[in-house]
Protein backbone atom coordinates (compact mmCIF):
# COMPACT_ATOMS: atom_id res chain seq x y z
CA UNK A 1 0.00 0.00 0.00
CA UNK A 2 1.35 3.44 -1.13
CA UNK A 3 0.55 5.81 1.51
CA UNK A 4 -0.09 9.61 -0.20
CA UNK A 5 2.14 12.25 1.59
CA UNK A 6 -1.09 13.62 2.98
CA UNK A 7 -1.60 10.69 5.43
CA UNK A 8 2.13 10.67 6.85
CA UNK A 9 2.06 14.40 7.09
CA UNK A 10 -1.20 13.84 9.10
CA UNK A 11 -0.25 10.20 10.97
CA UNK A 12 3.65 11.06 11.19
CA UNK A 13 3.29 13.93 14.48
CA UNK A 14 1.12 11.45 16.84
CA UNK A 15 3.91 8.96 17.91
CA UNK A 16 6.70 9.59 15.67
CA UNK A 17 7.03 12.98 15.74
CA UNK A 18 5.23 13.55 18.88
CA UNK A 19 5.35 17.21 19.44
CA UNK A 20 4.78 16.54 23.25
CA UNK A 21 6.83 13.53 24.10
CA UNK A 22 9.98 14.10 21.13
CA UNK A 23 10.17 17.87 20.76
CA UNK A 24 8.65 18.31 24.62
CA UNK A 25 6.31 21.71 23.42
CA UNK A 26 3.65 22.89 24.96
CA UNK A 27 4.06 21.00 28.33
CA UNK A 28 2.94 23.81 30.32
CA UNK A 29 -0.50 23.29 29.72
CA UNK A 30 -0.51 19.56 29.33
CA UNK A 31 0.72 19.46 33.32
CA UNK A 32 -1.77 22.07 33.98
CA UNK A 33 -5.04 20.95 32.89
CA UNK A 34 -4.89 16.82 33.05
CA UNK A 35 -6.29 16.84 36.38
CA UNK A 36 -9.12 15.11 34.82
CA UNK A 37 -10.26 13.56 31.62
CA UNK A 38 -13.07 16.10 30.70
CA UNK A 39 -10.60 19.23 31.03
CA UNK A 40 -7.89 17.59 28.95
CA UNK A 41 -10.49 16.42 26.33
CA UNK A 42 -11.55 20.27 26.35
CA UNK A 43 -8.53 21.72 25.96
CA UNK A 44 -7.49 19.19 23.86
CA UNK A 45 -10.35 20.27 20.94
CA UNK A 46 -9.85 23.79 21.97
CA UNK A 47 -6.23 23.95 21.18
CA UNK A 48 -6.44 21.13 17.54
CA UNK A 49 -9.23 23.44 16.25
CA UNK A 50 -7.17 26.89 17.15
CA UNK A 51 -3.96 25.22 15.69
CA UNK A 52 -5.79 24.46 12.26
CA UNK A 53 -7.44 27.31 11.70
CA UNK A 54 -4.08 29.12 12.25
CA UNK A 55 -1.95 27.19 10.09
CA UNK A 56 -4.94 27.71 7.23
CA UNK A 57 -5.41 31.36 7.73
CA UNK A 58 -1.26 31.92 8.28
CA UNK A 59 -0.59 29.67 5.31
CA UNK A 60 -2.78 31.40 3.08
CA UNK A 61 -1.65 34.82 3.75
CA UNK A 62 2.00 33.23 3.55
CA UNK A 63 3.13 35.72 0.75
CA UNK A 64 1.58 38.88 2.19
CA UNK A 65 2.94 38.61 5.71
CA UNK A 66 6.60 40.92 5.89
CA UNK A 67 9.48 38.89 7.03
CA UNK A 68 10.16 41.81 9.81
CA UNK A 69 6.87 41.54 11.78
CA UNK A 70 5.97 38.35 10.82
CA UNK A 71 5.80 37.09 14.87
CA UNK A 72 3.14 39.88 15.58
CA UNK A 73 1.56 38.71 12.65
CA UNK A 74 0.93 35.14 13.46
CA UNK A 75 0.34 36.15 17.08
CA UNK A 76 -2.78 38.13 16.23
CA UNK A 77 -3.97 35.71 14.08
CA UNK A 78 -3.45 32.80 16.73
CA UNK A 79 -5.00 35.26 19.67
CA UNK A 80 -7.89 36.51 17.45
CA UNK A 81 -8.71 32.96 17.43
CA UNK A 82 -8.18 32.16 21.21
CA UNK A 83 -10.64 34.42 21.94
CA UNK A 84 -13.16 32.89 20.00
CA UNK A 85 -12.80 29.45 21.65
CA UNK A 86 -12.65 31.35 24.67
CA UNK A 87 -15.42 32.85 24.02
CA UNK A 88 -17.85 29.72 22.88
CA UNK A 89 -16.66 27.92 25.68
CA UNK A 90 -18.00 30.55 27.99
CA UNK A 91 -20.81 30.36 26.58
CA UNK A 92 -21.77 26.71 25.97
CA UNK A 93 -19.78 25.04 28.77
CA UNK A 94 -19.11 27.63 31.69
CA UNK A 95 -18.48 25.13 34.11
CA UNK A 96 -15.62 23.76 32.39
CA UNK A 97 -13.80 26.94 31.14
CA UNK A 98 -14.02 27.86 34.91
CA UNK A 99 -12.13 24.97 35.23
CA UNK A 100 -9.73 25.26 32.54
CA UNK A 101 -9.30 29.12 34.03
CA UNK A 102 -6.54 31.37 32.39
CA UNK A 103 -5.00 27.98 30.18
CA UNK A 104 -7.43 28.57 27.26
CA UNK A 105 -6.44 31.79 27.03
CA UNK A 106 -2.60 30.90 27.30
CA UNK A 107 -2.89 28.43 24.21
CA UNK A 108 -1.86 32.25 22.27
CA UNK A 109 1.56 31.50 23.61
CA UNK A 110 1.70 27.69 23.78
CA UNK A 111 4.91 27.04 21.58
CA UNK A 112 3.54 23.91 20.16
CA UNK A 113 0.90 26.55 18.08
CA UNK A 114 3.44 29.10 17.76
CA UNK A 115 6.28 26.23 16.34
CA UNK A 116 4.14 24.65 13.81
CA UNK A 117 3.42 27.96 12.14
CA UNK A 118 6.46 29.55 12.05
CA UNK A 119 7.94 26.29 10.98
CA UNK A 120 5.51 24.80 8.71
CA UNK A 121 2.58 26.65 7.60
CA UNK A 122 4.95 29.68 6.57
CA UNK A 123 6.06 27.35 3.68
CA UNK A 124 3.23 25.18 2.88
CA UNK A 125 0.08 25.45 0.71
CA UNK A 126 -3.08 25.14 2.95
CA UNK A 127 -4.41 21.96 2.96
CA UNK A 128 -1.19 20.61 3.44
CA UNK A 129 -0.43 23.24 6.75
CA UNK A 130 -3.75 22.20 7.63
CA UNK A 131 -3.51 18.71 7.73
CA UNK A 132 -0.02 19.24 9.75
CA UNK A 133 -1.59 21.25 12.15
CA UNK A 134 -4.42 19.25 12.33
CA UNK A 135 -1.70 15.88 13.09
CA UNK A 136 -0.01 18.18 15.49
CA UNK A 137 -3.25 18.96 17.58
CA UNK A 138 -3.77 15.05 17.68
CA UNK A 139 -1.03 13.96 18.77
CA UNK A 140 -0.61 16.64 21.28
CA UNK A 141 -4.43 15.66 22.34
CA UNK A 142 -3.35 11.99 22.36
CA UNK A 143 -0.94 12.96 25.40
CA UNK A 144 -2.97 15.26 27.24
CA UNK A 145 -5.76 12.38 27.11
CA UNK A 146 -3.58 9.52 28.32
CA UNK A 147 -2.13 11.79 31.25
CA UNK A 148 -5.77 13.57 31.85
CA UNK A 149 -7.07 9.55 31.95
CA UNK A 150 -4.66 8.42 34.01
CA UNK A 151 -4.31 11.16 36.36
CA UNK A 152 -8.40 11.18 36.90
CA UNK A 153 -8.58 7.61 37.15
CA UNK A 154 -5.61 6.67 40.21
CA UNK A 155 -6.18 10.74 41.74
CA UNK A 156 -10.12 10.05 41.61
CA UNK A 157 -11.21 6.39 41.11
CA UNK A 158 -13.13 8.06 38.04
CA UNK A 159 -13.17 8.17 34.42
CA UNK A 160 -14.96 11.88 33.14
CA UNK A 161 -16.85 11.86 36.25
CA UNK A 162 -17.94 8.80 36.49
CA UNK A 163 -17.12 6.39 39.30
CA UNK A 164 -15.05 3.29 38.09
CA UNK A 165 -13.14 2.65 41.30
CA UNK A 166 -15.64 2.55 44.40
CA UNK A 167 -13.86 4.90 47.04
CA UNK A 168 -12.89 3.95 50.93
CA UNK A 169 -14.52 7.11 52.02
CA UNK A 170 -17.80 5.76 50.20
CA UNK A 171 -17.70 2.85 51.25
CA UNK A 172 -16.04 1.19 48.36
CA UNK A 173 -12.20 0.09 48.58
CA UNK A 174 -9.69 1.98 46.61
CA UNK A 175 -7.50 4.39 48.46
CA UNK A 176 -6.93 7.53 45.90
CA UNK A 177 -3.41 8.53 45.23
CA UNK A 178 -3.61 12.30 46.19
CA UNK A 179 -0.60 12.61 44.59
CA UNK A 180 -1.90 12.19 41.05
CA UNK A 181 -3.68 15.48 41.43
CA UNK A 182 -0.70 17.73 42.21
CA UNK A 183 1.49 19.09 39.23
CA UNK A 184 4.08 16.70 39.92
CA UNK A 185 3.04 13.57 39.00
CA UNK A 186 1.96 14.63 35.35
CA UNK A 187 6.08 15.26 35.05
CA UNK A 188 6.16 11.81 36.27
CA UNK A 189 3.52 10.36 33.62
CA UNK A 190 5.06 12.30 31.00
CA UNK A 191 8.59 11.18 31.49
CA UNK A 192 7.74 7.55 31.80
CA UNK A 193 5.86 8.18 28.83
CA UNK A 194 8.88 9.39 27.06
CA UNK A 195 10.76 6.68 28.20
CA UNK A 196 8.77 4.09 26.96
CA UNK A 197 8.32 5.62 23.80
CA UNK A 198 11.73 5.97 23.35
CA UNK A 199 12.31 1.97 24.52
CA UNK A 200 10.19 1.18 21.73
CA UNK A 201 11.25 3.27 19.27
CA UNK A 202 15.40 4.11 19.65
CA UNK A 203 15.80 6.35 16.88
CA UNK A 204 13.99 8.75 19.09
CA UNK A 205 16.74 9.01 21.90
CA UNK A 206 18.95 11.82 21.61
CA UNK A 207 22.97 10.67 21.47
CA UNK A 208 24.19 10.69 25.10
CA UNK A 209 26.41 13.78 25.99
CA UNK A 210 28.86 12.38 27.88
CA UNK A 211 30.10 9.04 28.61
CA UNK A 212 30.19 7.28 31.59
CA UNK A 213 33.67 6.75 33.27
CA UNK A 214 35.12 2.83 32.80
CA UNK A 215 33.99 0.12 35.56
CA UNK A 216 36.73 -0.75 37.67
CA UNK A 217 35.25 -3.19 39.23
CA UNK A 218 35.10 -5.58 37.03
CA UNK A 219 38.90 -6.75 36.37
CA UNK A 220 39.51 -7.97 39.56
CA UNK B 1 42.76 2.12 45.02
CA UNK B 2 39.88 0.57 43.06
CA UNK B 3 41.42 -2.85 43.52
CA UNK B 4 41.56 -3.67 47.00
CA UNK B 5 39.42 -3.68 49.86
CA UNK B 6 37.24 -0.94 48.98
CA UNK B 7 34.77 -1.73 46.46
CA UNK B 8 31.05 0.09 46.68
CA UNK B 9 29.89 -3.31 48.23
CA UNK B 10 32.39 -3.15 51.20
CA UNK B 11 31.06 0.28 52.14
CA UNK B 12 27.28 -1.28 51.61
CA UNK B 13 28.47 -3.63 54.36
CA UNK B 14 30.44 -0.86 56.61
CA UNK B 15 27.01 1.40 56.12
CA UNK B 16 25.21 -1.20 57.05
CA UNK B 17 26.89 -2.22 60.23
CA UNK B 18 27.00 1.05 61.12
CA UNK B 19 23.08 1.49 61.13
CA UNK B 20 23.48 -1.72 62.92
CA UNK B 21 22.42 0.02 66.61
CA UNK B 22 19.97 1.87 65.22
CA UNK B 23 18.43 -1.50 64.08
CA UNK B 24 18.49 -3.61 67.17
CA UNK B 25 17.16 -0.71 68.96
CA UNK B 26 14.44 -0.39 66.76
CA UNK B 27 13.31 -4.01 66.76
CA UNK B 28 14.09 -4.38 70.63
CA UNK B 29 11.38 -1.51 70.94
CA UNK B 30 8.52 -2.88 68.72
CA UNK B 31 9.55 -2.19 65.56
CA UNK B 32 7.10 -3.50 62.34
CA UNK B 33 9.69 -6.43 61.31
CA UNK B 34 7.18 -7.33 58.69
CA UNK B 35 7.36 -4.50 57.10
CA UNK B 36 11.25 -4.57 56.77
CA UNK B 37 10.93 -7.92 55.16
CA UNK B 38 8.19 -6.66 52.82
CA UNK B 39 10.66 -3.97 51.33
CA UNK B 40 13.41 -6.61 51.23
CA UNK B 41 11.29 -8.46 49.13
CA UNK B 42 9.91 -5.81 46.76
CA UNK B 43 13.54 -4.00 46.57
CA UNK B 44 14.92 -7.19 46.08
CA UNK B 45 12.40 -8.05 42.59
CA UNK B 46 13.32 -4.42 41.53
CA UNK B 47 16.70 -5.37 41.76
CA UNK B 48 16.69 -9.09 39.85
CA UNK B 49 14.72 -7.17 37.55
CA UNK B 50 17.54 -4.26 36.59
CA UNK B 51 20.18 -6.29 36.32
CA UNK B 52 18.18 -8.92 34.08
CA UNK B 53 17.16 -6.17 32.39
CA UNK B 54 20.17 -3.73 31.85
CA UNK B 55 22.85 -6.11 34.00
CA UNK B 56 23.14 -3.54 36.78
CA UNK B 57 25.15 -4.85 39.57
CA UNK B 58 22.64 -5.85 42.57
CA UNK B 59 23.47 -3.96 45.87
CA UNK B 60 23.58 -4.72 49.90
CA UNK B 61 22.56 -1.06 50.13
CA UNK B 62 19.24 -1.97 49.25
CA UNK B 63 19.31 -3.42 52.93
CA UNK B 64 20.28 -0.08 54.20
CA UNK B 65 17.34 1.71 52.05
CA UNK B 66 14.83 -1.07 53.25
CA UNK B 67 15.50 -0.52 56.93
CA UNK B 68 15.18 3.57 56.96
CA UNK B 69 11.72 2.69 54.52
CA UNK B 70 10.58 0.37 57.21
CA UNK B 71 11.63 2.74 60.14
CA UNK B 72 10.12 5.91 58.53
CA UNK B 73 7.53 5.25 56.25
CA UNK B 74 3.94 6.14 57.31
CA UNK B 75 2.23 3.71 59.68
CA UNK B 76 -0.71 1.14 58.41
CA UNK B 77 -0.15 1.48 54.78
CA UNK B 78 -1.16 -1.72 53.89
CA UNK B 79 1.35 -4.05 51.70
CA UNK B 80 -0.18 -2.85 48.19
CA UNK B 81 0.45 1.11 49.16
CA UNK B 82 3.78 0.44 50.78
CA UNK B 83 4.73 -1.87 47.93
CA UNK B 84 3.73 1.23 45.40
CA UNK B 85 5.76 3.49 47.25
CA UNK B 86 8.59 1.19 47.44
CA UNK B 87 8.52 0.69 43.63
CA UNK B 88 8.54 4.04 42.77
CA UNK B 89 11.27 5.30 45.11
CA UNK B 90 13.94 2.05 44.05
CA UNK B 91 12.67 2.10 40.65
CA UNK B 92 12.92 6.25 40.09
CA UNK B 93 15.12 7.21 42.72
CA UNK B 94 17.79 4.63 42.53
CA UNK B 95 17.81 2.41 39.38
CA UNK B 96 16.55 4.36 36.39
CA UNK B 97 20.41 6.50 37.54
CA UNK B 98 22.17 3.51 37.28
CA UNK B 99 22.27 1.49 40.86
CA UNK B 100 23.44 2.93 43.92
CA UNK B 101 25.73 4.94 44.14
CA UNK B 102 24.97 7.02 41.07
CA UNK B 103 21.61 7.93 42.41
CA UNK B 104 20.78 11.63 43.06
CA UNK B 105 18.45 11.57 46.04
CA UNK B 106 18.31 8.56 48.23
CA UNK B 107 15.74 5.86 47.05
CA UNK B 108 14.21 5.91 50.66
CA UNK B 109 13.52 9.46 50.48
CA UNK B 110 11.60 9.46 47.50
CA UNK B 111 9.73 6.53 48.45
CA UNK B 112 8.93 8.44 52.03
CA UNK B 113 7.93 11.61 50.44
CA UNK B 114 5.93 9.44 48.00
CA UNK B 115 3.86 7.74 50.52
CA UNK B 116 3.55 10.98 52.37
CA UNK B 117 2.40 13.26 49.93
CA UNK B 118 -0.29 10.26 48.29
CA UNK B 119 -1.31 9.16 51.14
CA UNK B 120 -1.54 12.25 53.45
CA UNK B 121 -4.07 10.80 56.01
CA UNK B 122 -1.98 7.92 57.31
CA UNK B 123 -0.08 8.74 60.59
CA UNK B 124 3.73 8.98 60.82
CA UNK B 125 5.47 6.85 63.08
CA UNK B 126 7.28 7.85 66.86
CA UNK B 127 10.38 6.93 67.89
CA UNK B 128 11.17 6.05 71.42
CA UNK B 129 14.13 7.68 73.30
CA UNK B 130 16.18 4.97 73.34
CA UNK B 131 16.07 4.29 69.67
CA UNK B 132 16.90 7.99 69.23
CA UNK B 133 19.80 7.97 70.89
CA UNK B 134 21.19 4.98 69.04
CA UNK B 135 21.69 7.17 65.76
CA UNK B 136 24.58 8.56 67.94
CA UNK B 137 26.84 5.39 67.98
CA UNK B 138 25.72 4.67 64.48
CA UNK B 139 26.93 8.10 63.72
CA UNK B 140 30.22 7.52 65.20
CA UNK B 141 30.95 3.81 64.15
CA UNK B 142 29.72 5.52 60.03
CA UNK B 143 32.14 8.61 60.93
CA UNK B 144 35.22 6.11 62.24
CA UNK B 145 34.73 3.73 59.58
CA UNK B 146 34.69 6.64 57.11
CA UNK B 147 31.54 5.27 55.61
CA UNK B 148 29.20 8.57 56.91
CA UNK B 149 30.34 11.89 55.48
CA UNK B 150 32.19 13.76 59.03
CA UNK B 151 30.63 17.27 57.80
CA UNK B 152 27.40 16.18 57.28
CA UNK B 153 27.05 15.11 60.56
CA UNK B 154 28.88 17.88 62.11
CA UNK B 155 27.05 20.80 60.56
CA UNK B 156 23.83 19.08 61.29
CA UNK B 157 24.87 18.58 65.33
CA UNK B 158 26.18 22.37 64.91
CA UNK B 159 23.39 23.99 63.82
CA UNK B 160 20.71 21.35 65.29
CA UNK B 161 22.16 21.30 68.90
CA UNK B 162 22.16 25.40 68.88
CA UNK B 163 18.80 25.35 67.91
CA UNK B 164 18.29 22.52 70.79
CA UNK B 165 20.00 24.71 73.21
CA UNK B 166 18.08 27.95 72.81
CA UNK B 167 14.57 25.77 73.05
CA UNK B 168 13.77 25.77 69.10
CA UNK B 169 13.99 21.68 68.87
CA UNK B 170 11.67 19.94 71.19
CA UNK B 171 12.83 16.18 72.51
CA UNK B 172 10.71 14.52 69.53
CA UNK B 173 11.95 16.35 66.72
CA UNK B 174 15.23 16.04 68.24
CA UNK B 175 14.75 12.57 67.88
CA UNK B 176 13.51 12.05 64.64
CA UNK B 177 15.92 14.47 63.19
CA UNK B 178 18.54 12.35 64.73
CA UNK B 179 17.21 9.06 63.05
CA UNK B 180 16.93 10.47 59.91
CA UNK B 181 19.71 12.48 59.75
CA UNK B 182 21.54 9.17 60.13
CA UNK B 183 19.43 7.21 57.94
CA UNK B 184 18.48 9.55 54.94
CA UNK B 185 20.83 12.38 55.34
CA UNK B 186 24.40 10.97 55.54
CA UNK B 187 24.52 8.94 52.86
CA UNK B 188 27.64 8.88 51.55
CA UNK B 189 26.14 8.69 47.53
CA UNK B 190 23.17 11.45 48.01
CA UNK B 191 25.11 13.94 50.17
CA UNK B 192 27.63 16.38 49.34
CA UNK B 193 31.22 15.50 47.99
CA UNK B 194 33.01 18.32 49.00
CA UNK B 195 34.35 19.14 52.76
CA UNK B 196 32.66 22.80 52.83
CA UNK B 197 29.35 21.98 50.81
CA UNK B 198 28.86 18.83 53.35
CA UNK B 199 29.03 21.01 56.58
CA UNK B 200 26.94 23.27 54.68
CA UNK B 201 24.52 20.62 53.89
CA UNK B 202 24.20 19.00 57.39
CA UNK B 203 23.62 22.68 58.96
CA UNK B 204 20.69 23.03 56.00
CA UNK B 205 19.38 20.13 56.84
CA UNK B 206 18.94 21.03 60.19
CA UNK B 207 18.13 24.47 59.74
CA UNK B 208 15.00 23.29 57.44
CA UNK B 209 13.90 21.10 60.55
CA UNK B 210 14.11 24.06 62.49
CA UNK B 211 12.12 26.34 59.57
CA UNK B 212 9.43 22.91 59.54
CA UNK B 213 9.30 23.40 63.02
CA UNK B 214 8.20 26.98 63.56
CA UNK B 215 6.46 27.31 60.37
CA UNK B 216 4.58 24.27 59.43
CA UNK B 217 1.63 23.61 61.35
CA UNK B 218 -0.07 19.78 61.97
CA UNK B 219 3.17 18.10 60.46
CA UNK B 220 4.42 14.68 62.29
CA UNK B 221 8.22 15.32 63.81
CA UNK B 222 9.42 12.36 61.41
CA UNK B 223 7.44 13.96 58.02
CA UNK B 224 9.03 17.50 58.89
CA UNK B 225 12.40 15.20 58.65
CA UNK B 226 12.06 13.74 55.79
CA UNK B 227 11.27 16.64 54.16
CA UNK B 228 13.87 18.65 54.94
CA UNK B 229 16.11 15.71 54.29
CA UNK B 230 14.15 15.98 50.53
CA UNK B 231 15.56 19.54 50.20
CA UNK B 232 19.26 19.03 51.77
CA UNK B 233 19.64 16.21 49.18
CA UNK B 234 18.32 18.39 46.12
CA UNK B 235 20.15 21.58 47.38
CA UNK B 236 23.66 19.10 47.55
CA UNK B 237 24.38 18.81 44.05
CA UNK B 238 24.14 23.04 44.46
CA UNK B 239 26.53 22.94 47.15
CA UNK B 240 29.17 21.36 46.05
CA UNK B 241 28.87 23.53 42.75
CA UNK B 242 29.16 26.63 44.98
CA UNK B 243 32.26 24.63 46.74
CA UNK B 244 34.25 23.95 43.67
CA UNK B 245 33.79 27.94 41.78
CA UNK B 246 34.61 29.05 45.46
CA UNK B 247 38.22 26.82 45.58
CA UNK B 248 38.42 27.69 41.27
CA UNK B 249 38.39 31.49 42.53
CA UNK B 250 40.67 31.31 45.25
CA UNK B 251 43.20 29.28 42.71
CA UNK B 252 43.12 31.99 40.44
CA UNK B 253 43.71 34.72 42.58
CA UNK B 254 46.72 32.93 43.54
CA UNK B 255 48.19 31.69 40.74
CA UNK B 256 46.60 34.03 38.42
CA UNK B 257 44.29 32.90 35.02
CA UNK B 258 45.84 29.88 33.22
Amino acid sequence: MVRSPAWSTLTAPLVHQNPVMLQILGICSALAVTTTLATALTMSVALTVVLTLAAGVISLIRRHIPETIRLIVQIVIIASLVIVIDQVLQAWFAELSRALSVYVGLITTNCLVLGRTEAFARHNPPPRAMIDALGNGLGYSLVLCVIGALREFFGKGALLGQTVLPLASEGGWFTPLSLMLLAPSAFFLLGLMVWAVRSLLPEQAEAPQHAPPPRAEVER
Amino acid sequence: MTKGLWTRETVALLLLAAHGPLALMWVWYGGALSRLVLALVVIGGWQLVFMLARAQAPSLAALVTALAIAMLAPQDLGVLRLSLGITFGVVMGELVFGGWGRNVVHPATVTLAFLGFGFPAFAWPGFDAPVGWAAIPAALIGCVTGVMPVGVIGGALVVGGGAALTGALPEPVLLAGGVVLVLLVADPVTSAATTPARWVNGGLYAALLVLFHSGWDGAAPVQMAVAAALLASLAAPLLDEAALALWVARRRRRHGQS
